[in-house]
């Protein structure tokens, strides 16, 4: 017995996207799809308080109890605090939880401190006004008192001697006392930190300039990249203001609590085996579809667009294993986008393809704002409506994205087309259904038969190589 | 070879002259005068910066008329001599270095080559470094420091601060204490010189 689709997240007002009176329809509601709740592939899942009944106060009750357990004493009340947000955590579950543990942290903050000058300062990927959006739609500009900002790689910076020399954070990121690194563990761009330092990732990243930024994806290697993000949080200058970490720590399914610490590191090593276990066997799952039609349709740009938790781009890399640290390249990393030759093809023998698993992709609704073209070139991609199309040619980041893709009509004669041309009835739709995946039917029933074995390889093979790899113990 | 088909313009009424798309602009198209930001259209390559940071909201991007196509011709030099710059900067002439723009090591080797002495002035004539406006400034200025070009930021500027690290200067003290922790320093610097040292695939032409 099939069961309904999980009604996805609508589309949002952004200008990083089409206006949503475009976006007709969602490809869950096209015939043929089902969904299959992630508890049912992997049972050992562990209970999320988020999407539940009590809604988002289950986090606010969940970010009191961990941040009893962090010291403040460090803040004094004539002091500055600045809570350091990301664009990645307004993405989950609808934005409301990772809002929420925003305002609980201002609240404990003021309450235990006495300090009122509690500002957010939020960082960006490569949209650069995308957290000012959230700031407004989560009501935090009021929540903070005015005093919340967002803050963009190309804003003034400030110089951070480290270990490996000088790098650069973002000016505003640090203009307080101290800093409260507030993220989440959502695994999202294993293809680019491979699991390795996940919550220390944003100091080189949301929270640095452009030439931090630069020096992970083009001077360091792929699997050296992530030791920016470290040689800044090490830091004399960053260690001197730190004061604790709070996060939403995530699965596949959803929210499982909040984790807060004044040792980021130790933190760091609970959420790596949380990344590992939890998103490790969805990806591998994933590694077994042999052949499907990837349907991307959730409000944020074309690689991170997700199903349980994996995000487009780590499922065009799912032909290898993204954890393995012995692969040095994954399938798709902007270091293996780097080696693709004049001649279309890898500079070196030993890059993997594309997930040739992808027979083709249906761009119903993805926003701008990464550069995508790669995806276009390799994958056939249908996309979506002429609107869309032309949002693409006009954004710096993407204007040969439809070089490459052709468009359709509407989401029908979309997929349609895919069907047709493909020969596949597997439908994997990343349009971020919460606790379970819109698949079609056939997909359904190859996930499920595949999943237990998968839970079984990972447990007893690949887990402990990866936590090895990262020096984790069980 | 980039496309630009975009422009900024800029509403007097709403800008309060901050200067912050006079910082921030990666080819120097803007310049405040007399309190109001100025565009020059000749040089702006369209990458939205100003657009995305203007904190008044008072630029906003229109479409050219007539699109502009920016790129430097490495036909037009000495091929061997490029790629000789790409190789002393550690890239291999056919690697990207701007995935926005999708141009080459060689193509930036190229215009420092033909005479651009600044990262402003090899994103004006490349278009690199005018998509997402921040992945590429470290290749950039590798490819400009093994040219024997040491170019200062724009004064006043935000535009970028320096070159860092790269992956052969890491210190060997810094790798030995990391290793066990999931960083593979050796291994990538191994992997990286395999790329630099790779078979061309597209010869001289375009």
């Amino acid at each position: 017995m099939m069961r309904a689709p999980i009604p996805p997240l609508p589309p949002r007002v952004s200008q990083y996207g089409i206006d949503p009176a475009y976006v007709k329809t969602r490809v869950s509601e096209l015939p043929g799809m089902t969904s299959v709740p992630l508890t049912e592939l992997f049972p050992d899942l562990p209970p999320v308080i988020f999407p539940g009944e009590e809604g988002v106060a289950a986090i606010r009750k969940a970010a009191r109890e961990a941040l009893a357990r962090v010291d403040m004493a460090m803040i004094k009340p004539e002091h500055s605090v600045n809570i350091l947000a990301s664009h990645h955590g307004f993405t989950l579950l609808g934005g409301e939880p990772y809002a929420e543990m925003l305002k609980t942290l201002k609240d404990v903050i003021e309450e235990r401190t006495g300090c009122r000058n509690v500002r957010l300062r939020a960082g960006v990927g490569l949209r650069f006004r995308e957290t000012e959006e959230y700031i407004k739609r989560y009501g935090l500009d009021e929540y903070f008192g005015g005093k919340a900002a967002g803050v963009a790689p190309v804003d003034q910076g400030i110089a951070i001697e480290t270990e490996i020399g000088t790098l650069y954070g973002i000016r505003k990121v640090y203009d307080a006392d101290w800093i409260v690194h507030a993220h989440n563990s959502d695994v999202r761009e294993v293809h680019f930190h491979r699991q390795v330092d996940r919550a220390v990732k944003p100091f080189g990243m949301s929270y640095a300039r452009i030439e931090t930024r630069s020096t992970y994806h083009q001077n360091l290697g792929p699997r050296a990249a992530n030791f920016t993000a470290r040689a800044i949080f090490d830091s004399p200058f960053v260690q001197g203001k730190f004061a604790f970490a709070s996060f939403l720590t995530v699965a596949p399914h959803g929210i499982i609590g909040v984790d807060a610490d004044n040792d980021l590191y130790a933190l760091n090593e609970r959420v790596t085996l949380t990344g590992c276990r939890y998103y490790g066997k969805m990806m591998t799952l994933f590694g077994e579809i042999d052949e499907c039609i990837a349907a991307l349709d959730f409000p944020c740009p074309v690689v991170y667009v997700f199903a349980a938790g994996v995000i487009y781009a780590n499922f065009a890399g799912a032909n290898t294993d993204l954890y393995d640290l012995d692969l040095p390249l994954p399938a798709y990393t902007w270091y293996t986008e780097a080696f693709y030759g004049k001649g279309g093809r890898p500079l070196l023998d030993e890059i993997p393809p594309l997930n040739p698993a992808i027979r083709m992709c249906v761009h119903n609704y993805a926003w701008v704002g990464y550069p995508s073209a790669f995806f276009s070139e390799h994958i056939p991609t249908v996309v979506v409506g002429r609107e869309q199309a032309d949002l693409f040619n006009r954004d710096p980041q993407n204007l040969t994205y439809m070089k490459h893709a052709v468009t359709a009509e509407s989401t029908t004669a979309a997929m349609d087309f895919a069907y047709r041309v493909t020969g596949t009835r597997k439908v994997l739709v990343f349009d971020g259904a919460m606790g379970g995946i819109n698949v079609s039917e056939p997909l359904a029933e190859l996930l499920l038969q595949k999943a237990p074995a998968v839970s079984e390889r990972v447990e007893d093979r690949l887990l402990p190589k990866w936590l090895r790899q990262r020096g984790i113990r069980l | 070879m980039k496309v630009v088909n975009l422009l900024a313009v800029v509403d007097p009424e709403q800008c309060r002259g901050c200067r912050t798309c006079e910082r921030i602009c990666p080819v120097l198209a803007v310049r405040v005068e007399s309190k109001k930001a100025v565009v020059d259209p000749a040089r702006c390559r369209g990458c939205n910066n100003c657009e995305q940071r203007c904190p008044d909201h008072a630029i906003t991007m229109v479409e050219r008329e007539e699109p502009l196509w920016v790129g430097v011709d490495w036909n037009e030099g000495d091929y061997a001599a490029i790629a000789e710059l790409c190789l002393k900067a550690r890239l291999n002439p056919e690697q990207l270095v701007c995935y926005c723009t999708a141009t080459r090591a060689e193509e930036v080797a190229a215009a420092v080559l033909q005479g651009a002495r600044s990262p402003e002035e090899v994103s004006l004539r490349t278009g690199a470094r005018t998509g997402c406006k921040v992945e590429c400034i470290q290749p950039v200025l590798r490819l400009l420091e093994a040219a024997g070009v040491r170019p200062q930021p724009p004064k006043d500027g935000w535009q970028w601060y320096g070159r860092t690290v790269t992956a052969w200067e890491i210190p060997a003290a810094v790798k030995a204490k990391y290793e066990s922790r999931g960083f593979y320093f050796d291994e990538d610097i191994k992997l990286l010189d395999r790329v630099v040292n790779a078979s061309l695939q597209g010869r001289r032409e375009g």
